[in-house]
């Protein structure tokens, strides 16, 4: 086990600054009311929010308009990829969901016969430092998903707050150079484990929510849902897309573009037909995606219990616990033909 | 350097084949002149630069592997620019892509293939193969239906299948047309008509979404068990690598998974 090294406050934007000169660096702003990460600027004001960044991860690695081309329009073919990026960067401020967010991502792009190669270079030009969280918010989960708000799994270098300043910790060799400068002084000081709450929402297995796909309960789901697809885009882990070309002043590229199959557009083919006509299937698709395909899939559920779906819904319906509410009608239903009764 | 999946190659159209009133056929070849390997039933995404791309099954791949044509029904955004290509001009290619028909599985079987309009695009190369490789396999019996006789595709091809003696082809419209006296009804309804044995025989199912919901039906109360009935599944597919996410069914991508499903491995909404 590496040691802990301290970082007084007072030193941290030399630190930071002294990074910035190798590295590209990111941390988290507060921007117009919100957390997200931007490109380190030593002019402003540093601070780390004590639970999560509004907007996730997965714009750093997978942005939401990403060009993968570029072509001539007034060409018949002139289609030319893009370059992946190579520059080292850093991005630090991270927390633990965002972490189980990128693995999620890592499944689904790189463990593929055909590997996302401009996804693999973000990730392979990224050092992550993670903090530990001081606190749950209110829709926080990441417990019952089998997280920790202070783990440091998946992180490179991952740091807490202490008395007057940070605890680091290099954990993998790409953090290593991190903890190098002269900043840190070695300490016997060890950040303070904590009990975190469990229990906000209790949901079935994958199993149990298979059996649930011609249930009504999605009729009454999709009454209280807009289906405008904000939670899609917030979600560390939805990464559908769709490809377009966009041409502007006799310049095109084709993009990748965030899609949501929260939206009335997502599965509709040339000629009308459509296997996601109506808001019940297509809430019933994605609270089955959450729970159920994506285990069957990947071996893992795809919420990482962060809780920005209920942070951006217009309604403030919180996603989790419509996966909550449908495992409340398993066991009644359970209970139900335990005591010999009809389904209603 | 790295290749980015997602960014198709060049291939230049050799050759543009009217089928019907709404469908042309293309026969592509790479520009990098290479040959592609396609098995019957795998699809490949083609682009016209500007205007995105879209999926589409192979129908016919040359001796040398070099040739590749896909059957355009002139009904979307991107089939529409596809039909105003010309011979020579040049479109993106990138795959092929999915699972395939498993033929080598049914050695010394009889087949039975059921199209149903442009869905006989992707049954196509099953039937090459057959005729490719003749005794491998038993009876071959074909139905195709169309709406109407302007909407029938591959002519060339039904006239060769129907004076193949080793072929049993029906060919069918939906509803009586002047001057037509071969046979009429929609697919599901002929199927019935014919009686098409389960016996130990595989069918073949493609076609409109409501067409392969009732053709399966029909086979189903014929006593066809799932697991020799194979369909083709279409859902709206953009990546064709299990990425995107649109065109699952259940934890299943059409794209990756499949396209080609025996009944028994898709759950029954998929129908």
């Amino acid at each position: 086990m590496n040691k802990w090294r301290k970082l007084k406050t007072g030193d941290l934007k030399a630190y930071l600054s002294g990074l910035a000169e190798k590295w590209e660096l990111w941390v988290p702003y507060f921007n117009d009311g919100k957390w997200e990460f931007g490109p380190y600027d030593a002019g402003r004001d540093i601070d780390f929010p004590d639970s999560i960044i509004n907007v996730s991860l997965k714009q750093l690695f997978f942005p939401k308009r990403r060009s993968i081309a570029t072509f001539d329009e007034n060409s018949s073919w002139s289609l030319k990829q893009v370059m992946p990026l190579e520059k080292p960067r850093i991005i630090m401020g991270l927390h633990p969901c965002d972490v189980a967010g990128i693995k999620y991502m890592d499944k689904v792009f790189l463990d593929s016969e055909h590997k996302d190669v401009l996804y693999e270079a973000e990730r392979n030009r990224t050092i992550l430092i993670g903090m530990a969280c001081g606190k749950m918010e209110d829709n926080c989960h990441c417990t019952d998903r089998g997280l920790s708000p202070d783990s440091s799994n998946g992180m490179d270098v991952v740091y807490t707050r202490t008395t007057g300043g940070y605890l680091l910790q290099s954990m993998t060799k790409k953090g290593e150079p991190l903890l190098q400068s002269d900043r840190l002084k070695d300490t016997d000081e060890k950040p303070v484990k904590k009990d975190w709450r469990r229990g906000k929402y209790k949901i079935a297995s994958p199993e149990e929510f298979m059996t649930m796909y011609d249930d009504r309960i999605w009729h009454d789901l999709s009454d209280i849902c807009l289906t405008c697809g904000i939670c899609t885009y917030a979600c560390p882990t939805c990464v559908c897309f769709l490809v377009a070309d966009e041409k502007f002043k006799g310049k095109g590229e084709r993009v990748t573009v965030w899609d949501s199959c929260q939206l009335q557009s997502y599965s509709r083919m040339a000629g009308g037909h459509d296997t996601r006509k109506t808001p019940a299937s297509r809430v019933r698709n994605r609270t089955l995606d959450k729970f159920a395909y994506s285990h069957l899939r990947y071996g893992q559920i795809s919420c990482t219990g962060c809780g920005r779906c209920v942070l951006v819904c217009p309604l403030k319906r919180s996603f989790p616990q419509l996966g909550a509410t449908v495992t409340e009608r398993l066991q009644k239903k359970k209970e139900k033909v335990a005591a010999g009764k009809e389904e209603d | 350097m790295a290749t980015i999946e997602l960014v198709p190659k060049p291939a230049t159209i050799n050759e543009i084949i009217e089928e019907s009133r709404d469908v042309k056929s293309f026969v592509l070849k790479m520009n990098e002149d290479r040959a592609m390997h396609v098995l019957p039933g795998q699809f490949i995404e083609v682009s016209v630069q500007g205007y995105g791309e879209a999926t589409f099954a192979v129908t016919r791949t040359s001796k040398d592997k070099k040739e590749f044509t896909i059957s355009v029904k002139r009904i979307g955004h991107l089939t529409k620019m596809l039909h105003r290509c010309a011979e020579g001009d040049v479109v993106g290619v990138r795959g092929p892509y999915g699972n395939s028909f498993p033929v080598e599985d049914w050695k010394a079987k009889d087949i039975v293939i059921i199209g149903g309009g442009i869905g006989l695009a992707p049954l196509r190369p099953v039937i090459d193969h057959i005729l490719q490789h003749r005794k491998n396999f038993g009876e071959l019996e074909i139905i195709f239906g169309a709406r109407s006789p302007a909407d029938i595709l591959y002519k060339e091809d039904l006239r060769g299948w129907e004076q193949d003696k080793s072929i049993v082809l029906h060919t069918t419209i939906d509803v009586p047309f002047e001057g037509w006296n071969g046979r009429v009804g929609v697919v599901p309804v002929v199927v019935k008509d014919l009686a098409v044995k389960p016996d130990s025989k595989i069918a073949l199912v493609c076609g409109p979404p409501i067409m392969i919901k009732f053709t399966i039906a029909a086979l189903k109360e014929l006593g066809w068990p799932d697991n020799r009935i194979f369909t083709t599944l279409e859902m709206k597919m953009q990546c064709g690598i299990g990425q995107c996410g649109r065109c699952n069914i259940g934890e299943k991508f059409i794209c990756k998974d499949g396209p080609v499903f025996s009944l028994d491995q898709i759950p029954a909404h998929a129908i």
